[in-house]
């Protein structure tokens, strides 16, 4: 019969859809992404969950984000690892897959101190509730921010609970019952119970009176006696400690057979080490580049696997941590540098900046140099991004003139916004000069000045690379901004030739 | 119909567990021929011929130990062909401050970077690094892929702390809640990591006209202290004492020490703080940019209960006892409970139990034009502040 004919190939090839598309639904990339960017990337960065079948659960660690609420560089973003967009995508990849993923961060989402950093936190936590984490621990960053602004971010919302649980830290004190000390969530037909912990060494560094934290194997006791009568199947500690304080915590309260730890090297390893007691130990490296995502499997001779994720390029953007981000760019907008408590600092020299289109009138063949690179179009990069940053202080620092590239605050006399200081838009020629408005001054006879005096407001300003001396600190003034986050391939010798002058 | 009966879905599920059989092993395919599918230890499925080659490495992780900032090092791994054929080596993916050199003898003018290892032979593979700033645990990655069908890649890994010359602790000092009647004692911690002891020769705050609220001192660790912090040899502890009087708003100071080793360092420890009154409140629903207690739309049927806390600070701390005074609306009901001290106990916190109970009549003080915020007033029993009135933004419904 000719329709016994044909249905006999449509189900071989049904039955091949159906594998293929199980095949496919691997959670190795963002929704909607390319398979050139899958590849580039693959090849860049490593393959994740090649060789691994569908899992019960997986927990997925992040932690250390450091306040990288997105990559950020000359070097372009999609050269970058990180961010909250980027993560979101990679959690909805499981979903997608149809593997069930539990999330938990093990907290130092901030590091700084102020309103931009109370404002990041904020938005970070927010981002963090909509990606559904199951536990969060605080990192000795978080804890720098008022106890109000702290609370307000993480306190449950309605009948939403808090991600955040931690067995030693109480916001206004353990005994007001902000967050949770342990949490047990299920998962693919697993029990896991949930803690988080501050180390000792960490919770030293802390100056907050409104913030009670108690010595983590003192307050880890108790929690581990609930969890252990709970029944889960796993048992998991965030420790935000350094690797040797956290292996003294796993030994001494072996029932956890996951144990993550702050402290370690950028790049986490590729395999968690076993800790003398049996647990696993997961690294999780710095500024949230990598996710660690432990899967446990029926498989009886290998119930646990893990893999490393670098959360580049291919898990793509996810819109409503973008959108998140906009409304983090609105905030600092709105709030303005004065509202950030942005107060000028005076700059070391004590001088005043004129504008790069000062130095034209003299220096035009190095103007020109100048005109022609990026540096002359840096704060337009901010403007023409989407969302736009140029409200953000972490980036105008090295988009404008007279900003301190590594404190993000601007020198008394820098730029204050386009509409105040147009003419210091940009990153222009007293960056690394230093502050003309006195040589320019001079110069053009609009203050009176001695032939010695002139001649001192000239050599001020000269950078030369003629001396071992000159080219250091040249080196190190481009070293301000081209630091090892936004530009961590520059070479002085071989970025130099692009604005020779 | 023909199509129909046990043997037509004996039929059905054979041609579908067919497909799937297909659909697998093109996926199983594509895993065994794309090398980065595969993990660094992935045994491949199947026979391997005898004139394969075989990468054998003995050793993947070189742990180079401490070295100072600006240091650097490299280390050669040994890549030994035991298969029955040439090996091919070429040079995967590195992390970025880390360089894998060209394979000793490789190909001339290969863009690849290429090594072809006659069997029996061993490749070097030299790795080097940098140590740079600020310091700190070091891990390095870089990746060789290969032709052995069994190790498609192989990672080297270099590993170590680099050490800074000096480090403070904390980087930074950040007193969130600052009271202006209060004043505070704090610290911070230099270690040193060089052969010389640190001499101190100057601790200074920056702006000097801040000056009279700061009392600077500096304290020599203990061998004990030193010896807590790895790899440090010296170290000292600068004291802040903070007088009452500073204005409130934002506190921003850099305290600057410098000393010996023996070439003069100068540490910058950056001293931040928000200034504040002695009253301060948190809680779920406090919104602090607005200075209001936003509990927002709730349903006069089934009530709303809430607690938030108000922390008292400064001298007179321990004199707060706050009553209720007035609550707009009136179906507001505030409880004051008993204070307790929190954290180092320099704050004494204080829960208000805020309560709008089922069957309220309805109300809008949602904080806008046509509803204007309610309120709750509190006598405090602080001497310089005896009320404290906390606008609420609310609206009860039906």
């Amino acid at each position: 019969m000719p329709a016994r004919s044909f249905a006999l190939p449509v189900l071989v090839v049904a039955g091949c859809l159906i594998a293929c598309v199980a095949a496919a639904t691997m959670p190795d990339r963002g929704a909607g992404v390319a398979d050139g960017v899958v590849e580039t990337f693959r090849e860049r960065n490593g393959a994740v969950f090649g060789d691994w079948p569908k899992p019960k659960a997986v927990l997925v660690f992040t932690g250390e984000l450091d306040g990288y609420i997105e990559p950020c560089g000359c070097t372009g973003k999609e050269n970058q690892k990180g961010g909250l967009s980027r993560r979101q995508n990679f959690l909805r990849a499981f979903k997608a897959a149809g593997w069930e993923a539990v999330p938990v961060d093990l907290g130092g989402q901030v590091k700084r101190f102020g309103k931009q950093t109370e404002a990041k936190f904020q938005s970070i936590v927010d981002g963090i509730r909509g990606m559904k984490y199951a536990a969060v621990g605080f990192g000795p960053g978080d804890l720098r921010l008022p106890a109000e602004e702290l609370v307000a971010a993480v306190a449950p919302i309605g009948d939403e609970p808090t991600p955040y649980v931690s067995a030693n830290v109480g916001l206004l004190g353990l005994d007001a019952n902000i967050t949770p000390r342990f949490r047990v969530v299920e998962a693919g037909g697993l029990k896991i119970g949930l803690t988080t912990v501050l180390g000792d060494a960490e919770a030293a560094q802390i100056r907050n009176d409104d913030i009670e934290v108690v010595p983590a194997a003192k307050a880890l006791a108790p929690v581990a006696a609930e969890l252990a009568k709970a029944g889960c199947d796993h048992q998991v500690l965030l420790c935000f400690a350094k690797p040797e304080e956290t292996k003294a915590l796993a030994a001494a309260f072996p029932q956890f057979d996951i144990v993550a730890t702050a402290g370690g090297a950028d790049e986490p390893p590729r395999e968690l080490p076993a800790l003398p007691g049996g647990a696993r130990l997961v690294e999780l490296g710095h500024k949230g580049m990598f996710a660690v995502a432990v899967g446990f499997f029926a498989d009886a001779s290998e119930p646990v696997r893990s893999q490393r994720v670098p959360l580049d390029a291919r898990w793509g953007e996810a819109s409503d941590m973008i959108d998140l981000l906009a409304n983090y760019q609105q905030k600092l907008e709105t709030l303005g540098l004065d509202g950030l408590g942005l107060a000028p600092i005076r700059h070391p020299s004590g001088r005043r900046f004129a504008g790069s289109a000062a130095c034209e009138e003299c220096h035009q063949e190095a103007f020109d140099v100048w005109r022609d690179s990026p540096h002359a179009t840096a704060l337009a990069t901010l403007e023409e991004a989407r969302p736009r940053r140029d409200g953000d202080p972490e980036c105008l620092s090295c988009h404008v003139v007279g900003w301190a590239p590594q404190r993000f605050e601007p020198f008394e006399g820098g730029f204050a916004g386009m509409a105040k200081t147009p003419h210091l838009a940009h990153q222009g020629c007293e960056n690394c000069h230093g502050p003309a408005a006195a040589h320019t001054a001079v110069e053009r006879g609009d203050v009176r000045a001695t032939e010695a005096e002139r001649d001192r407001l000239r050599a001020e300003l000269v950078l030369s690379l003629d001396t071992p001396d000159g080219k250091e600190k040249a080196i190190n003034n481009c070293l301000e901004c081209h630091d090892l986050d936004n530009s961590p391939k520059f070479d002085f010798d071989e970025y130099w030739p692009a604005v020779e002058h | 119909m023909a199509w129909q009966g046990p043997r037509a879905w004996l039929v059905t599920v054979a041609a579908l567990a067919a497909g799937s059989m297909v659909g697998v092993g093109g996926a199983a395919l594509r895993a065994t021929l794309t090398p980065w599918q595969i993990g660094d230890l992935a045994p491949l499925v199947g026979d391997v011929p005898t004139d394969a080659p075989r990468a054998e490495v003995p050793e993947t992780r070189y742990e180079f130990g401490t070295i100072g900032t600006g240091a650097g090092g490299s280390h050669r791994f040994a890549i030994r062909n035991t298969g029955g054929g040439p090996l091919t080596l070429s040079r995967g993916h590195s992390s970025c401050t880390c360089t894998v050199s060209d394979f000793e003898g490789a190909e001339e003018g290969s863009a690849e970077a290429t090594k072809v290892v006659p069997a029996g032979e061993t490749a070097l593979v030299t790795v080097t690094w940098k140590g740079k700033p600020p310091g700190g645990p070091f891990r390095q990655q870089v990746t060789v892929l290969t032709d052995d069908p069994r190790r498609p890649e192989i990672a080297l890994v270099v590993e170590g702390t680099v050490v800074p010359t000096w480090r403070a602790v904390p980087e930074s000092i950040a007193l969130a809640n600052l009271s202006a009647s209060g004043g505070q004692q704090t610290s911070a911690t230099i270690y040193t990591y060089g052969p010389e002891s640190p001499m101190v020769k100057a601790v200074t705050i920056d702006h000097p006209q801040a000056a009279e609220f700061f009392s600077l001192a500096t304290a020599p660790l203990s061998a004990e202290e030193i010896a807590a912090e790895t790899g440090a040899t010296g170290g000292f502890r600068i004291e802040v004492a903070i007088r009452p009087g500073l204005p409130l708003g934002r506190l921003r100071q850099t305290i600057s020490a410098t000393f010996a080793m023996p070439e003069d360092v100068t540490a910058e420890v950056p001293l931040e703080g928000n200034v504040g009154g002695d009253l301060v409140l948190a809680g779920p629903g406090w919104d602090s940019s607005r200075q209001a207690l936003v509990l927002g739309t709730v349903s006069g049927k089934s009530g709303l209960r809430t607690r938030i806390f108000l922390t008292a600070k400064g001298p007179h701390r321990d004199l707060i006892r706050p009553t209720v005074e007035e609550t707009v609306p009136q179906s507001l009901q505030v409880t004051v409970g008993p204070g307790s001290p929190v954290g180092t106990g320099g704050a004494v916190r204080i829960p208000l139990e805020i309560v709008i109970p089922p069957g309220s009549r309805g109300a809008n003080h949602i904080c806008s034009e046509q509803g204007p915020a309610g309120r709750i007033v509190l006598a405090t029993g602080h001497p310089d502040s005896p009320t404290l009135s906390i606008p609420v933004c609310v609206a009860i419904g039906p």
